[in-house]
């Protein structure tokens, strides 16, 4: 009886914990998004806000921006990443230590950066002038609190970068210490190697992570925030600016999209514990 | 690709990074198109180390809070790390579902519907909310830290102990946690870096009232003072790295001592 209970009773505090402050807190913003205990006073059942939400044109445009800011983010930092991990796999660990730096520095300092480096009058477009390729301010174009949103892609693409090396990195140095010399005798090129044994093998991790940016690009805050416009703004910053500026009122509103925000996150984040679930229990038995 | 060539861009890379920050953190009136500041001016420096800047006080808080919640979760996720791996569990997919859920789902989405609740609470402005606040984004960091860690503890080890006649708080005191060292420093380097580093969460449920470090940086980044927003930005990394190679240095340490 003991020892049966006692593997409930050691994981209790921990998901007490879980369920208690992040699933209540899913739970409590759903139903406020739902219109029941509102702050304001009353509390009737009612899908008002999600209507509202559907229907407005600035809800889309935010979705729009967020997807596809998050989308081209994480296609360019999966082929940066591996291509990382791959110059990591001829560094010593000394060298390997040194690219952790960039998980170091939280987002809102490596968009920062961004902004010095990337501004019009940043120190790209000095050196761009330096070298004699532009001549006035004007000519370095807009990539900073621009409407298309560069600046936070280009934040995304240089934090995620060593992120996905650093999941896939493990996979990769696995399969050459294992692989390559078997390879390289029976002929393979490098390239052939590469591409017949080391990408069908590393692909479930490597999708994985790349899932795992998505979800974090498409939700995160503090990137869009500071390197973004008012309009169109991404759900987050919509979601941010709708709870705290807005009137209490208005609260439902973001709660409803932190939903869908929610929603979506979960279901990029299931989709990458399959793969990832398949690529231990399948893929390591083999080799 | 010649290693060298690696080297030079890693090199390069945080060069590129570090560079923008310490001119900028130094420069007074660096005008377009000049590449270095034309003088230096250690105004920003000079401010952030005064008496008038809050520097101390949110240094202190984002040091007090990241360790606060390093400490409870070592102290939920020790023992759960060790029932998810040494028993057999009915709906382990689940319960893992559950813990490792806010590594997808942003946090602050969830603090937004249990703000009210923490208004009501009297948790909002305090440091224990705070902490509260910080558990969620970092728990499960530590909890797949420990989860590895354990992996290495063979249960033979504990089946031996336990031949030799020691009891379960003896067992753990000299073979799990001499085994678990590595993880638990692991663990705590992460939990403590995500922690130093949030930003809304903490503006949410701090209300703009308890400092940290963040909280003092933000608005110099976003369209403050720019020397001040880069010194405070190397501080900030500065304050990281320490804890960080404080931590690493634990880790070698230990790894001694069990081999």
């Amino acid at each position: 009886m003991w020892l049966k209970i006692r593997p409930y009773l050691l994981l209790m505090p921990a998901v007490g914990l879980t369920l208690l402050l992040f699933f209540g807190g899913l739970a409590l913003g759903l139903l406020q998004s739902l219109g029941l205990f509102s702050i304001s006073g009353g509390s009737s059942f009612t899908f008002e806000w999600y209507q509202t939400l559907l229907v407005d044109q600035a809800f889309w445009k935010s979705f729009w921006l967020s997807f596809y800011t998050a989308g081209i983010s994480t296609l360019i930092s999966a082929v940066l990443g591996i291509l990382t991990a791959l110059g990591l796999l001829r560094l010593s660990y000394k060298w390997q230590r040194m690219t952790q730096f960039a998980l170091l520095v939280p987002h809102f300092i490596a968009g920062y950066v961004v902004i010095l480096l990337f501004m019009q009058s940043g120190w790209v477009s000095r050196w761009l002038h330096a070298f004699g390729l532009i001549d006035s301010i004007e000519q370095f174009p807009i990539l900073v609190n621009d409407p298309f949103g560069w600046g936070v892609i280009l934040t995304y693409i240089w934090k995620e970068t060593p992120f996905i090396a650093l999941m896939v990195y493990p996979v990769l140095a696995r399969i050459y210490q294992s692989w390559l010399e078997v390879a390289q005798t029976l002929g393979a090129s490098r390239l052939s190697f590469f591409r017949e044994i080391v990408l069908p093998l590393v692909l479930p991790a490597w999708l994985a992570s790349a899932l795992i940016v998505l979800a974090f690009t498409f939700s995160a805050f503090e990137v869009p925030y500071l390197l973004g416009v008012t309009f169109p703004e991404t759900l987050s910053v919509f979601s941010y600016q709708t709870y705290l500026s807005g009137s209490l009122e208005e609260r439902p509103l973001a709660l409803a999209v932190n939903f869908l925000l929610a929603v979506a996150t979960g279901f990029l984040g299931w989709i990458a514990y399959q793969w990832s679930k398949r690529w231990s229990v399948q893929g390591w038995k083999g080799w | 690709m010649k290693l060298s060539i690696i080297k030079f861009l890693v090199v390069l890379g945080i060069l590129f990074f570090l560079a923008p920050l310490v001119l900028t953190s130094l420069s007074a009136g660096w005008r377009w198109p000049m590449l270095w500041p034309a003088e230096i001016s250690w105004r920003s420096w000079e401010y952030l180390f005064s008496g008038q800047s809050q520097t101390g006080i949110a240094v202190f808080n984002s040091l007090l809070i990241a360790c606060g919640v390093t400490i409870v979760n070592l102290g939920l996720a020790i023992p759960a790390a060790y029932g998810l791996i040494r028993f057999p569990l009915k709906g382990k997919l689940i319960v893992q579902i559950i813990l490792f859920a806010p590594l997808v789902i942003p946090p602050f989405v969830s603090l937004m519907g249990i703000h009210f609740t923490f208004i009501r609470l009297g948790l909002t402005e305090s440091l224990p909310g705070l902490i509260l606040a910080h558990l969620t984004p970092t728990l499960p960091y530590m909890i797949w830290a420990l989860l590895s860690s354990y992996r290495t503890v063979g249960p033979e080890w504990e089946e031996q102990a336990r031949m030799l006649g020691a009891n379960g708080l003896q067992r753990m005191i000299h073979v799990v946690i001499p085994f678990l060292l590595p993880g638990i420093l692991a663990g705590s380097s992460l939990s403590i870096l995500v922690s130093l580093s949030q930003y809304l969460i903490t503006f949410l449920i701090g209300g703009g009232q308890v400092i940290t470090l963040p909280i003092l940086l933000f608005p110099f980044i976003s369209g403050g003072d720019p020397a001040l927003g880069a010194a405070y930005a190397l501080l900030f990394i500065g304050m990281a790295f320490l804890a960080l190679f404080i931590l690493d240095c634990l880790l070698k340490w230990s790894y001694r001592r069990v081999n």
